[in-house]
């Protein structure tokens, strides 16, 4: 993918979505949801709520002070010989990057998996430039193959089969590859290492930045993180300035809650603890540490003080998990790199309503997200939030909805304010229906209307429940 | 403005903060307390537990029965080549001398990377563990690097029970000074394809944890 979309329509989407989708995605979340509850039980709910709370407020906080931390992560970045950099923009994370590469001569970067250089598209402006970039996470080595963007958060390759996968090896690799995940993953393991030992770039994101210390936390499973940042000379973290904690004690909360409610892991296989380059030569690790500090949209997010909560987000993908919607569409069908509830609040943020506007409504509302969320994010009423201002647009940012839906929706603010107004309205509907009405029914209703009725008639207007009420209470009285 | 001003300006502006502005102290329910421990034998089973079950083989080895074990290690993982952490516990295990009597030949933990990647094995201390989450914590030190415990095929680490920690917070607390360690929990595994648990992607595809007795 690595493309930056301008406009995502997310009916569409949907009706593009492969049948066998739904499955795979299903087969991905049942999983994790599963064993998320075991390693859940295993902490006890008790716990598991206080430390979800503590969470909350550990982000909140985070959040709060943004500022205060980030000054103190970079000081501290700084003092341990990594160089920080800040980027406003997208373009200008891409050209901080570049320039870095080109300045050393890189020819090859490895990657490991982070959802900011896919929100920025960095691949794709490093091979503009020449310079081959890898993913390195199996996953993401196989959805970069396939050309394709991630349809699972955590699992980005899960809507493929072991033979599409197979057959997707044997075209771009050359090789002959066997539908044997074992037999895959091996195949993978040796192209890749030979990359690990020849790359003059590593390129990760983190999970966490701790102010304290100036400390980069990044956890994987598969050991291509430790590679990709321990074995090039250059190491470049791209980071949302949405990242930073403040301390180790935050470190340790978070630490319990992302891997067990991302994969139901107690922890992750490798967790990576990084503080500038390596102190000695003896030791390893790469020569240079830059870290670049980006912006893209997260300042303009944390205007509003009920959508900011976004950026509490630690992305361990459990609301796409429980999510109806995702569930029955997969990732694909959001249009950028966040998908389900979390994609559904950060892509639209990031992206603005010109971009995004049918993102927050991509959602029942049921609220399971926000019961799973191990820093409760109150997402429900952050998509009601979104959808208010799709609508009707506030200091933020200018309502994206159509002019038709817009008026409707002024029209419906007023009659709401205005009883006599309301009654009126009920009362012409009855009138004005009239000629589309047929034995109760409304069955073909003029655009926009109609979309409810292509799929189903409309009961027709009674506007007699006022005239029910009152004679009701007039009888009561008597 | 520069990028830096602007996005500290424009954080301060959202949050109607100032540079001056004080920093909330952080709530106390933010605070977790942390997990009892056992006593150490009861820690280093429930370490060796949890290590098992993700597919990692743990053992106690008794230090005269240490070249049997590695005998029987060093065959049934072919390995041929190996290296080694230069610190004095491994130096008194005579882990290094073991090995070259047995045949294997032996790279400098200094080596280039693809010295390094041609190990069939690793071998390592273990600065901390975490027996609830099965974790072992390692330091990055000259006598320590990096590599021993990345690129060889096989990785065995040596644990004693002064490096047991109920939680994570004490072992923060100790080494962060420190500009690298890292956490290792069974060996490397992916659930990328299909959704099947596979181990060893790109890290050790074996892990063995000892505890010399």
């Amino acid at each position: 993918m690595s493309q930056i979309p301008t406009h995502i329509n997310f009916r569409t989407n949907v009706k593009n979505v492969p049948p066998h989708m739904p499955v795979s995605v299903r087969k991905a979340t049942s999983k994790f949801l599963g064993t998320r509850q075991a390693v859940v039980d295993v902490v006890g709910d008790e716990r598991w709520q206080a430390l979800r709370q503590a969470g909350h407020e550990i982000r909140l906080h985070s959040l709060t002070h943004m500022d205060h931390y980030l000054t103190r992560l970079e000081e501290k970045v700084r003092a341990a010989g990594g160089i920080v950099h800040w980027a406003r923009d997208a373009a200008e994370a891409k050209q901080i990057v570049l320039e870095l590469a080109k300045e050393r001569g890189v020819k090859r970067a490895v990657k490991v998996k982070s959802m900011a250089t896919e929100e920025i598209g960095l691949n794709h402006a490093l091979q503009e430039n020449g310079i081959s970039v890898l993913e390195t996470d199996l996953g993401e080595f196989i959805i970069q193959l396939a050309g394709v963007g991630p349809s699972h958060i955590i699992v980005p390759a899960v809507h493929l089969t072991k033979e599409g996968i197979a057959e997707l090896f044997t075209q771009k690799l050359g090789v002959d590859a066997p539908p044997d995940p074992l037999k895959l993953c091996a195949i993978a393991r040796t192209r890749l290492r030979e990359e690990f030992l020849s790359a003059d770039l590593g390129i990760s994101g983190a999970n966490f930045m701790v102010a304290e210390t100036g400390t980069l936390v990044i956890v994987t499973n598969e050991g291509n993180g430790r590679m990709c940042t321990t074995l090039p000379p250059l190491h470049i973290a791209v980071v949302g300035i949405d990242k930073v904690v403040p301390d180790w004690e935050s470190v340790n909360v978070l630490l319990k809650l992302l891997p067990r409610s991302a994969t139901g892991q107690k922890m992750s296989a490798y967790t990576s603890f990084i503080t500038g380059p390596r102190r000695s030569n003896e030791e390893g690790g790469p020569k240079e540490f830059h870290l670049v500090l980006l912006d893209n949209g997260r300042t303009r997010i944390m205007k509003d003080e009920v959508t900011r909560e976004t950026l509490l987000c630690i992305r361990c993908g459990v609301c796409l998990n429980v999510c109806p919607v995702y569930n029955n569409v997969g990732g694909h069908a959001y249009g950028f790199a966040y998908s389900g509830p979390i994609g559904a609040m950060l892509s639209t943020q990031l992206l603005g309503m010109k971009t995004a506007a049918d993102l927050p409504f991509a959602s029942s509302l049921c609220g399971a997200c926000a019961e799973f969320c191990p820093v409760k994010i109150p997402i429900p009423e952050i998509l009601l939030r979104l959808r208010h201002r799709a609508v009707e647009g506030d200091q933020i940012e200018r309502a994206a909805a159509p002019a038709v839906i817009q008026a409707g929706v002024k029209l419906g603010t007023l009659s709401f304010s205005l009883p006599w107004l309301y009654e009126f309205g009920t009362q012409m509907l009855k009138y004005i229906q009239a000629p589309l009405r047929k034995n109760g029914w409304l069955p073909n209703l003029p655009p926009p209307a109609n979309r409810w009725t292509m799929a189903r008639p409309l009961p027709a207007f009674g506007a007699d429940f006022r005239a029910w009420f009152r004679k009701r209470k007039n009888e009561r009285q008597r | 403005m520069n990028a830096r001003e602007q996005i500290l300006a424009d954080v301060q502006n959202a949050l109607h903060r100032t540079s001056d502005a004080p920093v909330a102290a952080i709530s106390a329910s933010a605070r977790i307390a942390p997990r009892t421990p056992d006593d150490a034998n009861a820690e280093m089973n429930m370490l060796f537990e949890e290590i098992g079950k993700l597919g990692g083989a743990t053992g106690r080895v008794k230090k005269n029965e240490i070249k049997a074990a590695l005998e029987k290690l060093v065959k049934e993982q072919e390995v041929k080549k190996a290296t080694l952490w230069n610190t004095g516990e491994l130096e008194e295990l005579g882990i290094a001398q073991i090995l070259t009597e047995l045949g294997v030949q032996l790279v400098s933990p200094l080596a280039d990377k693809r010295a390094m990647a041609e190990c069939d094995l690793g071998v390592t201390g273990v600065d901390y563990a975490f027996p609830e989450t099965g974790t072992l914590m390692l330091r990055a030190l000259p006598d320590k690097p990096r590599a021993v415990s990345l690129l060889p095929r096989v990785h065995l680490a040596i644990v004693s029970p002064s490096a047991l920690r109920a939680d994570l917070g004490p072992a923060f607390a100790e080494v962060r000074g420190d500009n690298y360690w890292i956490f290792i929990t069974g060996p490397s595994r992916t659930a990328d394809i299909e959704l099947t648990v596979t181990i060893g992607v790109h890290g050790a595809k074996a892990l063995y944890v000892w505890q010399v007795i």
